[in-house]
């Protein structure tokens, strides 16, 4: 039995390796493409404001499977072949930016409209008040729903296995089709997703706490 | 652009009937596993609060667990994984299961949270005029939990009909397996991913806005019935 574990551990090891990769690169993805829609829906434009809550909407209500699968093989059908994994990145990157759009939006709104014209007051430039005063309290703010995101991305990555990106699912599918350890090989990929989203959870529990005890 | 349109309605008459069928098992799927989630969640919420240390340590572990693992894993371990078991499950069946067991533990975790923003005063008054514990829980708490609880379980209504798509990878027939079947077959996959994703988009959207219109009204009668 301990043997058994230590065979299959290994490539699911390697499965970790890349799940934690692609996490952390849809992450990266997500954060950039939400602080900048968010930024841009505090201008005045109409059109802006329209075209990101379309993107919003769309991406928030159509599952992330079928973005994936419209990624990889809808785009591969057009002539634009993406592999794998930078198709994992674009679409869980692109669904979790119009999540946290909405994140940072809320951040944006929860701040006193007060502490930017504080800040222009006393001779700051639009982007200083943004830098210095507006950002660092959104950041607070965003945190714990961040912290939370992060962990529903790190869940959602299994479902990437099914365009072929070589993560834990697609690792434990493989080791079952070649050693027939259907109940272990599942097992101990369902443990290892819970190795790495614990500590996740207690650190963003953690977040909370700390900003409870802020505000 | 036209061109484009123009193979919908050649394969039309081909693939409606097979999507029909399809939207409508995700349609049953999402409420089957949504209903047994709603139970899951009860129960271990109410096991989370009880006096009982060991009720309450087996329901914390059930819920960091299942908030802890994949629903994709949770399918592939019920579905495949207990066949050495001896335990063979109907995709549809496992499907349900997977899905209501691993959105349980969030739905616990919002019970517990809807029962325990419940001053503990309003239980102790309707015991005090003579109500059994389960007639308090009945009349006084369960219908001040509910409008704390119904925005959040009505988003993840959302999210569970957006994540039966995933119960095709365990071959449960519904909306996703017949657009990829769809989509191998007649060599269209832009055009039935498309149209999956317009299914699922029409089928969430509305939801969305319910929850939307639900939240902004609560907030708007929580805050006048404070002081």
């Amino acid at each position: 039995m301990l043997e058994q574990i230590y065979d299959l551990g290994g490539p699911l090891l390697l499965g970790a390796v890349t799940t934690v990769q692609i996490t952390l690169a849809a992450l990266v993805v997500a954060i950039v493409l939400g602080l900048g829609l968010a930024l841009l829906k505090l201008s005045r434009l109409r059109l802006v404001h329209w075209l990101i809550d379309i993107y919003v909407e769309v991406f928030r209500n159509t599952p992330v499977l079928a973005q994936l699968f419209l990624i990889y093989f809808g785009l591969a059908y057009v002539g634009f072949k993406v592999a794998s994994f930078p198709a994992a990145v674009i679409g869980l990157g692109l669904n979790g930016g119009a999540i946290l759009t909405e994140v940072f939006r809320a951040g944006f709104a929860a701040i006193h409209h007060g502490q930017r014209e504080a800040a222009l007051a006393v001779g700051m430039t639009p982007w200083e008040s943004m830098r210095h005063i507006i950002l660092p309290q959104t950041w607070r703010i965003t945190l714990p729903p961040l912290g939370n995101y992060a962990i529903a991305l790190l869940k959602d990555t299994a479902v990437v296995s099914a365009i072929a990106a070589p993560e834990i699912m697609f690792y434990a599918r493989n080791l079952v089709t070649s050693t027939f350890e259907t109940t272990l090989v599942y097992v101990l990929a369902a443990l290892l997703y819970f190795a790495l989203s614990f500590p996740l959870a207690r650190l963003v529990e953690h977040f909370e706490r700390r900003q409870r005890a802020w505000l | 652009m036209s061109g484009f349109l123009a193979v919908y309605a050649e394969h039309w008459s081909s693939w409606w009937p097979q999507i029909a069928v399809a939207t409508w098992n995700t349609v049953l799927l999402t409420v089957f596993s949504f209903a047994l989630a709603v139970a899951i969640g009860i129960l271990l919420a109410l096991g989370k609060l009880s006096p009982l240390r060991l009720v309450r340590a087996l329901c914390t572990a059930y819920i960091e667990v299942a908030r802890g693992v994949p629903a994709l894993a949770i399918l592939f371990l019920i579905y495949f994984g207990l066949v050495p078991l001896g335990i063979v499950l109907d995709a549809f069946v496992a499907a349900v299961v997977g899905l209501g067991m691993s959105a349980g533990g969030y739905i616990a975790e919002v019970f517990r949270a809807g029962i325990q923003a419940i001053h503990r005063g309003q239980r102790e008054a309707a015991l005090a005029v003579g109500m059994t514990p389960a007639q308090s829980f009945r009349f006084i708490i369960l219908p001040q939990a509910v409008q704390i609880v119904l925005p959040p379980l009505l988003n993840m209504l959302i999210i569970l009909l957006k994540d039966t798509s995933i119960c095709s990878l365990i071959s449960t027939p519904e909306l996703m397996l017949r657009a990829k079947d769809l989509a191998m077959m007649s060599f269209l996959p832009m055009h039935l991913f498309l149209l999956a994703a317009v299914i699922y988009f029409l089928l969430a959207w509305p939801l969305s806005l319910i929850a939307r219109r639900v939240e902004a009204r609560l907030r708007r009668g929580l805050r006048a019935a404070s002081p």
